[in-house]
């Protein structure tokens, strides 16, 4: 069954400004019925749940900072630097700028001092100053080639008179080689003509021992006969 | 120095153009303001949003704060009307929220009913997530007086002034509030 009084009695239960004999009659009431006694707990419930919540971690972010530093021009410190020390790079840029502009020209020696622009003096300055310095380059390449050539040509003779002694060492040797070769190619041959002639000799000998043993054999036959 | 008086003393600073006075003054208030955009959009993202809103207002309000009021009361004031713009604007808190009514009960989060405990364990992602699945069953008007007075404790009549509403008003949205998650929570305990 319906409670006609559930909706203004838990409405009230929850206010914070209820009189403690209002919250007494309330509570009283809640207890006896069953349906707002349900509601009650399930309301208590419910907040308590809700009441467990845990704080989550704020993600990163800038918190605004940049636009309240932004809107209360607190760069303008930086500005002031710049002004401060930076025109400094800056005109020596210009200066420098303007000077390959103009083709400006400052010449400063022992006899003068000027300031050109287009830097015709210069120019001829540095055209004269060019030639001296080649002719100047000429002469020392000059030097330098003909001390290179002295060089190689001694260089040269040098190595050829080595190289002659060289091929004159090696000529002596092979002429030595060739001789003693040839030496003892000589006492080979003599040597085997002397093997040649004593048995040739040898053999002479056994013919002439043969012929003398025939004639003794025919000597002896002939006395025989006799 | 109470936080009152610190309070008032950081937003001097920074309406003086202190930025390091304006930044501690966020840090402040910061969490509270995210979970509470968090409990009414239901994500972190659109929370983000809702909380870098909140804090441009409170900017470009602060030199009308005069410390009538609590700096809290005043913030939280603010953070009301932005969260009221928003979803007029985006319709991001009442309609798209991306809640599966299926997997929602609050008996899941109401120890008792159901005899299952919530987890000791359960994370304050999942715990929170619960809540806000809870709450994204209620209309925003519903939603706003849930936050004032079960979050942030407020009386009925504060909650009146805020919304520019009565107290009966803001009762009555209570009441329903916790009705409708109520009849929810039998409504799935019925087809489940």
């Amino acid at each position: 069954m319906s409670c006609p009084k559930t909706q203004h009695l838990l409405q009230e239960y929850f206010s914070d400004d209820l009189t403690p004999l209002s919250k007494k009659e309330i509570e009283n009431h809640i207890y006896s019925c069953e349906q707002c006694s349900n509601e009650l707990e399930f309301f208590l419930l419910a907040q308590n749940k809700m009441q467990g919540w845990k704080d989550q971690r704020v993600p990163h972010w800038d918190r605004g900072t940049e636009l309240f530093k932004r809107e209360h021009h607190q760069g303008r410190t930086e500005t002031k630097f710049w002004n401060r020390w930076l025109w400094v790079p800056t005109a020596v840029s210009l200066v420098m700028f303007c000077a390959l502009l103009f083709n400006l020209s400052v010449v400063s020696s022992e006899q003068e001092f000027s300031i050109s622009f287009g830097a015709k003096s210069f120019d001829r300055q540095l055209q004269s100053q060019l030639i001296e310095f080649q002719q100047q380059q000429r002469a020392e390449m000059d030097v330098l080639v003909l001390q290179v050539e002295d060089w190689v040509n001694s260089g040269n003779v040098q190595l050829m008179r080595t190289v002659m002694e060289q091929a004159q060492e090696a000529a002596v040797e092979n002429l030595d080689r060739i001789y003693a070769y040839f030496e003892q190619q000589r006492l080979r041959d003599l040597e085997d003509m002397r093997v040649g002639y004593q048995e040739l000799v040898n053999s002479d000998y056994e013919t002439i021992r043969s012929l003398q043993q025939l004639a003794q054999f025919h000597s002896y036959q002939g006395s025989t006969v006799r | 120095m109470s936080l009152v008086n610190e309070d008032e003393a950081l937003i001097a600073a920074a309406l003086n153009g202190s930025a390091y006075a304006w930044e501690k003054l966020v840090k402040r208030y910061e969490t509270q303001i995210f979970n509470y955009s968090v409990r009414l959009t239901g994500n972190s993202s659109d929370a983000m949003d809702l909380m870098q809103e909140v804090f441009l207002g409170v900017y470009r309000n602060l030199h009308r704060f005069r410390g009538d009021a609590k700096f809290s009361s005043w913030i939280f004031r603010i953070a009301h009307n932005k969260a009221v713009d928003m979803n007029r604007r985006r319709r991001l808190l009442s309609n798209q929220l991306r809640i599966n009514d299926d997997e929602f009960d609050i008996l899941d989060i109401l120890p008792g009913d159901t005899g299952n405990e919530p987890d000791e364990k359960l994370g304050t992602q999942q715990q929170n997530g619960k809540i806000t699945r809870m709450l994204a069953r209620l209309s925003l008007e519903q939603r706003l007086v849930v936050e004032f007075k079960v979050f942030q404790s407020l009386t009925f009549d504060e909650i009146a002034v805020m919304q520019d509403i009565s107290a009966n008003t803001v009762k009555t949205r209570f009441y329903t509030a916790l009705k409708k998650l109520k009849a929810v929570s039998e409504e799935n305990n019925v087809l489940s």
